[in-house]
């Protein structure tokens, strides 16, 4: 794609849209939404405020992380902690897209509290091709509700604005490159975040215990990728199954939960390919989870599904 | 002057991934929808989109890819409208016996037309719960893989083409130079 001329035709088009008005840009510190926010930033300049919401579903030390990172774009930014008011919604919720339709709506009501604030009219979103392709309409059958699309309310103040919806990932990337956006290769992390990588019903304890074991395998791939033995795959995580199994912890029975490794290589997530990992470093990051959440896990199993069938997150 | 191809959406997870390979290539492309009017198309060629339908069933919802295909103009029916193709002159789609999802081998018998170039064996990503069960006889046959008889299609004597397979994704080996094949047939 053309990135320079992509850009500048934005920048024109949102400045059209937008004109003198105020938006906000809500930012996870993903690669999509950054982007968004910058271009917006570029045709609207201090007429744009971000806004950063600590769901409580973010991974191990990332609100510290995306808080410095999203400092440093030095664009207004302001922070909304709203833990117990997403973990209290989803509370006794199983079905999947329940939780995404309610997640969705928390992020807008929370948003909207936001933009009245600074007197806003328009949300910004890092809507990308895909998140409105699986949310489906129309003829396309909806495969999932994704929180930024089939997820928003019905009801809602604000006006969208979504400059990167017809890009994929690897194209947000080229535009991220191009904006000088540091993290540009950074991995996809769904909205709904560690919510709906614990399959089955979110509690304090299973966020724990994933946020954990999901640190670990980030940590083992990212190092394999240091010492050259894989190449960096599209996305590398855990997810907390609901399922318990028996273990043995020092001769003593135990029954704990299971954790599912997932790495992928993909392109633009339409399609992906399960990563064919050396078994060495399956092993040392089953055996790091164990030890480290021995009175919980005790069970690691490892993803060998492609999309299609599977989809690259769980739910 | 560059050509136009259209892609003709059936609600498939991949339509626009075919608008975008398309206009990647260089063609000049847009979306559109199945039950646009004939006249109002001023494309020089079409690529109808896969899709969630089942043919024998839901056959209205794909609108008029039937008028489409009988248009004259040179049609690339993918997986969907692969099947339709087969409903639409006189034969029959319906269950796979052994329905297909990602990646998947398919064995090339000809490599006229817009498998030229390319290997006799090729790994492809498939998506499908139906299949051509009877084919007709207008069509001749391009390519199968293990469970199925009729990956690729073509018409005998009119530049229409079936694939079951999806050239569009980035998984599929060669499915650029399947579209490359496609445009250069459409520019000829």
């Amino acid at each position: 794609m053309d990135v320079e001329s992509f850009v500048e035709k934005k920048i024109e088009e949102i400045r059209k849209i937008v004109g003198g008005k105020k938006a906000i840009a809500a930012c996870s510190g993903g690669v999509d939404s950054t982007t968004a926010a910058m271009l917006v930033s570029k045709a609207i300049g201090g007429n744009l405020t971000c806004v950063f919401v600590d769901t409580g579903f973010m991974r191990k030390g990332e609100v510290e992380e995306v808080t410095r990172m999203l400092q440093s774009l030095g664009l207004p930014l302001k922070f909304v902690d709203a833990k117990q008011e997403f973990l209290e919604a989803l509370k006794g919720v199983v079905d999947p897209e329940e939780k995404r339709r309610i997640i969705g709506e928390k992020f807008i009501r929370v948003l909207e509290n936001v933009a009245e604030e600074v007197g806003a009219e328009y949300l910004v979103q890092g809507t990308i091709a895909p998140d409105w392709i699986e949310s489906g309409g129309g003829l396309r059958d909806r495969i999932k509700t994704h929180h930024n699309v089939a997820g928003l309310p019905k009801e809602m103040k604000l006006k969208l604005v979504e400059p990167l919806k017809d890009l994929y990932k690897d194209e947000v990337r080229e535009v991220a490159r191009f904006l000088g956006i540091e993290w540009s290769e950074r991995q996809p992390f769904p909205g709904p975040g560690l919510a709906i990588r614990i399959v089955g019903e979110v509690t304090q304890e299973k966020l724990e215990i994933v946020r954990e074991a999901n640190a670990i395998v980030e940590e083992e791939i990212e190092k394999a990728v240091e010492r050259g033995e894989i190449e960096k795959p599209w996305q590398y995580f855990a997810v907390l199954l609901p399922v318990r199994s028996v273990g043995v912890h020092g001769d003593v029975r135990r029954y704990g939960y299971v954790i599912a490794i997932r790495v992928v290589y993909s392109v633009d997530g339409m399609t992906a390919e399960y990563a064919k990992l050396p078994h060495e470093l399956l092993e040392s990051i089953s055996i790091r989870i164990t030890n480290t959440l021995g009175k919980k896990v005790n069970r690691v199993v490892y993803d060998i599904t492609h999309k299609p069938p599977g989809t690259i997150e769980w739910e | 002057m560059g050509v136009k191809i259209y892609v003709v959406d059936n609600g498939g997870q991949w339509t626009h991934r075919e608008w975008r390979v398309l206009r990647e290539l260089g063609v000049e492309t847009k979306i559109i929808e199945n039950t646009t009017p004939l006249e109002t198309i001023d494309a020089d060629a079409l690529v109808l989109s896969g899709g969630a339908l089942c043919v024998a069933t839901e056959y209205q919802k794909l609108g008029r890819i039937g008028e489409y295909i009988d248009s004259g103009l040179p049609i690339l029916a993918i997986c969907v409208s692969h099947q339709y193709l087969a409903f639409h002159f006189g034969g029959r789609a319906g269950p796979a016996k052994v329905p297909e999802y990602g990646k998947t081998e398919i064995i090339i018998e000809n490599q006229n037309d817009i498998f030229k170039g390319l290997p006799d064996r090729i790994v492809v990503w498939e998506s499908h719960n139906d299949e051509i069960i009877e084919l007709p006889q207008c069509f001749i046959v391009l390519a199968h893989s293990k469970n199925c008889k009729y990956q690729a299609i073509k018409h005998e004597r009119r530049p229409i083409y079936g694939l079951q397979f999806h050239p569009e994704v980035e998984h599929t080996q060669y499915g650029r130079e399947i579209f490359k094949n496609f445009i250069e047939l459409v520019s000829r």
